[in-house]
């Protein structure tokens, strides 16, 4: 068996570890318990978004932000490989139109029309960066239950976006034809994908235009022809359209998670889902090998790297007990809270318990054991399995993941040679 | 300033509350009740939905296990639509005195209730996970009582009856004229416009709430407050409601409810009734008292916990340090008249929801009597609105409702099976203010997602029918988030734990509910 790294985890820090050391050479598989946690996300690529104000430029204002928080992941890497982390991304992800830079945060309306800072975003959402204001049409689908335009555009009409450039929306209701209980994402990226409907769309919105320069819409717009989607419907339409993110499942997120499945089989590497990490093999202080658990069986994967990028207790890498004992699923590495409290707080938008939950590591990025000192000299972890960060309220998941990730990569690189 | 006249004006939008306009609007009386909240958001809707038969109480207070013997009857006839006849065991884990359940035995008999021992092997065929190690089993009429489909019924049955009921509306001021109560002025806490009732009696049935009240009116009610904490398990553990045979005491009691298994409870005198937080040692303590009963108790997925203030009125000369479980679960009609010398007012103080029916008649009893009118009290026959074909709802009927008339229109809460025309007929029911009150009467955000998903489409639709401004929509939304929270917050372990990390990442990370404009 002569696999050379081994990656826990089908998200982006997993996926950013294994294409880097795959395109170093080196052959790779990566295991997933799930299918992965691209397909729950809306693609965005978040660096630094609040800190808590709101941060315009992620790279310029990370040293400020970190100066606050010693136990954040980004402590680890350096500002320049957070960037070449980035202009990595934009070059891997070129054919899904990736834009923007790690210097100038874009704000992007979220499905409840607040302006949201993100870092890059899929050609199907460039044109939805507000900074410098602009009038959009929100385009809703009658009966489509997880996107509601009027809302999302009311409170999109009172961004302030700090430029001082106003931003106008209004909503419409669109009507697709068809059965109104196939109004789910997964079902009308497919429909949309059809040449009629999409004309019927375009024709539709079209119609309802006034003033406006912009038209957003969900983010439905086709899966596997995103792309002649997208750019259809902004021709028939006559003017930018861009996506909004919708709740799980996000059709964006299978967008990239293929094009990243796809890459990694390009330089070599294999994914296999639904594979449990359960145990491992390890001699002195070098892992061998990890147990997996697949097909109601377990099977020993060896390995000389492995990369740990199961993320935090959201997607099942650690685990919280009844008792506040917090585990690693797969090495019992030691977790820590990140400096959050011990005890909930009652105001829900706070920092809470287990807000900032994950593994703690060395300078290396190597998970500690019990002891203190590294678990194995060949295992680093990436991501959201990183104590220390609060993505969602910072705005920084992707922006960790990549960096942390790239990082992983070269460290185990470093080691291989 | 409105003015309304009317004979009855209650206060105290509960179970009890309800249970008298009911009762009034049937003698003929005109009704209007009002309530601080939604209605049944206090303790009516904050118990663990058990429907007693008597059981609990047979050894230790037997005049309450005789009226919930014999309202427990009487309500399967009359609201058999609020009830899933779920059937009960009382059984003698390795812990509890097997001279106890003779005792149990022959007092429940004494008691009027229908009362059976099962072999213990009888039961356990019947609940594979109830403890091996039981050694006697009883089999009783306990139930799983919806206490908000209960509530609503009464006052969908009383406004039938012509009586008017304002939710959010906060009693401000009791009108006095001399010794006597005349009406109360309320303040919608909606709109903040008062609005001012003129009574022939009022009736005090704020249950936890009543002392606030009475003080109002310038008297005293030694109303106690008594906290009770409940746990929900995310699978039903049991089919029948499993309650230890033993003195009643924390934690003993598991009752299924819809998809859930509730197990309650504790009890603990508090100052103020809307102190309801509960701490993470009165959680542990409820889930090593479910272990008892049922073995991996703690490995189920709590779901969310919460805890209600118990109504309880101790006797009058009973020795203030006795423990809430000393005190008669028993209910009194306070006549102010008689015991203040201020006419016009009449408190219910304590007893419980499966009593609300006689709690009821026995209030309005006195009412009719001040008022030298009302005819007799019908409630023993009167069959509640909904529950005309006298059957028991049962835990398939919405999943057979979907697949044999599947509706055209999307679901919004996958977890409780609930069809957007659930919502348009609950909303155009009666028009509704907090997404909470929608999930009392949907269970939208009870199941495992705990509002995850399906908070911002019921935001996001209210918005589009015109029933939400956008700020309410977005107070209403955050107002949700925060309440759930409350719940959640010290159950956060195991796959919940993992659930709230989802529903955290949509909230904040998808939708920056946190920038939203006010």
């Amino acid at each position: 068996m002569g696999t050379d790294a081994v990656v826990l985890g089908a998200g982006t820090a997993g996926m950013v570890a294994a294409l880097r050391l795959a395109a170093a050479g080196a052959s790779v598989l990566v295991l997933a318990e799930g299918e992965g946690g691209l397909p729950l996300a809306p693609a965005q690529i978040d660096v630094l978004g609040y800190r808590p104000q709101l941060v315009l430029d992620p790279l310029g204002e990370l040293a400020g932000f970190l100066e606050s928080r010693p136990d954040h992941p980004y402590q680890l890497v350096e500002a320049g490989e957070v960037g070449a982390s980035l202009d990595w991304f934009l070059e891997l992800s070129a054919p899904l139109g990736y834009t923007g830079s790690p210097r100038l945060n874009r704000l992007q309306p979220t499905g409840l029309g607040a302006l949201r800072p993100t870092c890059l975003v899929p050609e199907t959402m460039a044109a939805g960066d507000l900074s410098d204001g602009g009038s959009v049409l929100v385009v809703g689908l009658r009966g489509f239950r997880d996107f509601h335009a009027p809302l999302l555009a009311e409170n999109l009409a009172l961004a302030h976006p700090p430029s001082g450039a106003e931003v106008r929306a209004r909503a419409v209701e669109v009507s697709l034809p068809g059965d109104p209980r196939d109004l789910r994402p997964q079902l009308l990226v497919r429909r949309l994908e059809e040449r009629g409907v999409l004309a019927e769309l375009g024709r539709e919105i079209r119609s309802r235009l006034e003033q406006e320069d912009l038209v957003g819409v969900p983010a439905v717009l086709g899966l596997e022809s995103s792309h002649e989607v997208w750019q259809g419907l902004q021709e028939l339409v006559g003017r930018p359209v861009f996506e909004i993110p919708t709740p799980p499942p996000s059709q964006p997120g299978q967008r990239l998670q293929q094009h990243l499945f796809r890459a990694l089989r390009r330089l070599g590497g294999e994914v296999r889902l639904g594979a449990r990490a359960a145990g491992y093999r390890a001699r002195g202080d070098r892992l061998v090998a990890v147990k997996v658990v697949t097909a109601a069986r377990e099977v020993e994967i060896p390995a000389d790297h492995f990369v740990l990028a199961t993320g935090g207790i959201g997607t099942g890498g650690i685990t919280a007990g009844p008792d506040g004992e917090l585990r690693e699923e797969v090495f019992g590495a030691r977790v820590s809270r990140g400096g959050a409290p011990e005890q909930p707080l009652v105001e829900y938008m706070a920092t809470q318990p287990l807000d900032r939950v994950g593994v703690e590591v060395d300078e290396e990025q190597r998970p500690l054991g019990g002891g203190g000192g590294a678990l194995f000299e060949n295992l680093w972890a990436a991501g959201a399995a990183l104590a220390g960060a609060e993505p969602w309220r910072e705005k920084s998941g992707e922006g960790i993941s990549l960096a942390t990730g790239f990082r992983a990569a070269r460290l185990a690189g470093g080691a291989r040679a | 300033m409105n003015t309304l006249d009317t004979d009855v004006l209650v206060i105290g939008g509960g179970s009890t509350g309800a249970g008298v306009a009911w009762d009034s609007a049937l003698r003929g009386l005109h009704v209007t009740l009002v309530d601080r909240q939604d209605f049944a958001t206090g303790t009516s809707g904050r118990f663990h939905g058990l429907l007693h038969s008597g059981g609990r109480y047979a050894v230790k207070d037997p005049g309450s296990a005789r009226e919930c013997a014999a309202e427990n009857r009487i309500l399967r006839q009359v609201a058999a639509d609020c009830i899933e006849d779920t059937g009960g065991l009382f059984v003698s884990t390795p812990e509890d005195d097997l001279e106890y359940a003779d005792r149990f035995l022959a007092a429940a008999r004494a008691a009027g209730m229908e009362v059976e021992e099962v072999p213990v092997g009888t039961a356990l065929r019947d609940e594979p996970r109830l403890n091996p190690k039981i050694r006697r089993a009883f089999r009783v009429q306990d139930g799983s009582i919806d206490s908000w489909k209960m509530v609503s019924a009464l006052l969908r049955g009383a406004e039938a009856h012509a009586a008017t009921v304002l939710p959010y509306h906060k009693v401000v001021e009791v009108l006095r004229h001399g010794d006597r109560v005349e009406g109360a002025v309320m303040e919608d806490q909606r709109t903040g416009q008062e609005v001012r009732v003129h009574a022939g009696c009022v009736v005090n049935a704020a249950g936890a709430w009543s002392g606030q009240v009475a003080r109002l009116a310038g008297c005293e009610v030694g109303v106690r407050p008594g906290k009770g904490v409940m746990v929900a398990i995310n699978h039903r553990l049991a089919r029948a409601v499993l309650n230890r045979c033993h003195l009643p005491s924390d934690g003993d009691i598991i009752v299924p409810v819809r998809t859930v298994s509730v197990i309650g409870t504790t009890d603990h005198p508090v100052a103020d009734p809307d102190d309801t937080e509960c701490s993470p040692e009165e959680v542990h303590q409820m889930i090593e008292a479910g272990e008892l009963l049922v073995p991996g108790f703690r490995e189920a997925r709590a779901l969310r916990v919460w805890a209600g203030s118990r109504p309880l009125l101790p006797k009058t000369g009973g020795s203030a340090g006795a423990g809430d479980r000393e005190v008669s679960r028993s209910h009194t009609v306070l006549d102010h008249g008689a015991r203040d010398g201020l006419e016009g007012l009449v408190t219910i103080a304590g007893g419980k929801f499966t009593t609300l029916r006689l709690m009821a008649e026995d209030t309005v009893d006195v009412v009719v009597r001040k008022l030298g009118r009302g005819s007799e009290c019908r409630t023993r026959t009167e069959v509640l609105p909904g529950s005309e074909s006298r059957h028991f709802y049962w835990i398939g009927n919405r999943q057979q409702e979907a697949e044999t008339d599947p509706p055209d229109d999307p679901l919004i809460c996958e977890c409780e099976l609930v069809s957007q025309h659930d919502l348009d007929t609950v909303v155009a029911r009666r028009p509704t203010w907090r997404l909470d009150d929608i999930r009392r009467a949907l269970r939208v955000g009870m199941g495992p997602c705990q509002g995850g998903f399906c908070a911002f489409r019921v935001a996001g639709m209210l918005h589009q029918e015109g029933r939400y401004g956008r700020a309410e929509a977005n107070s209403a939304l955050r107002e949700f988030v925060q309440e759930r929270w409350k719940g959640v917050k010290v159950i956060s372990w195991g796959a919940q734990a993992r659930q709230t990390r989802l529903d955290r990442w949509i909230f904040e990370g998808l939708y920056d509910l946190e920038h939203l404009p006010e």
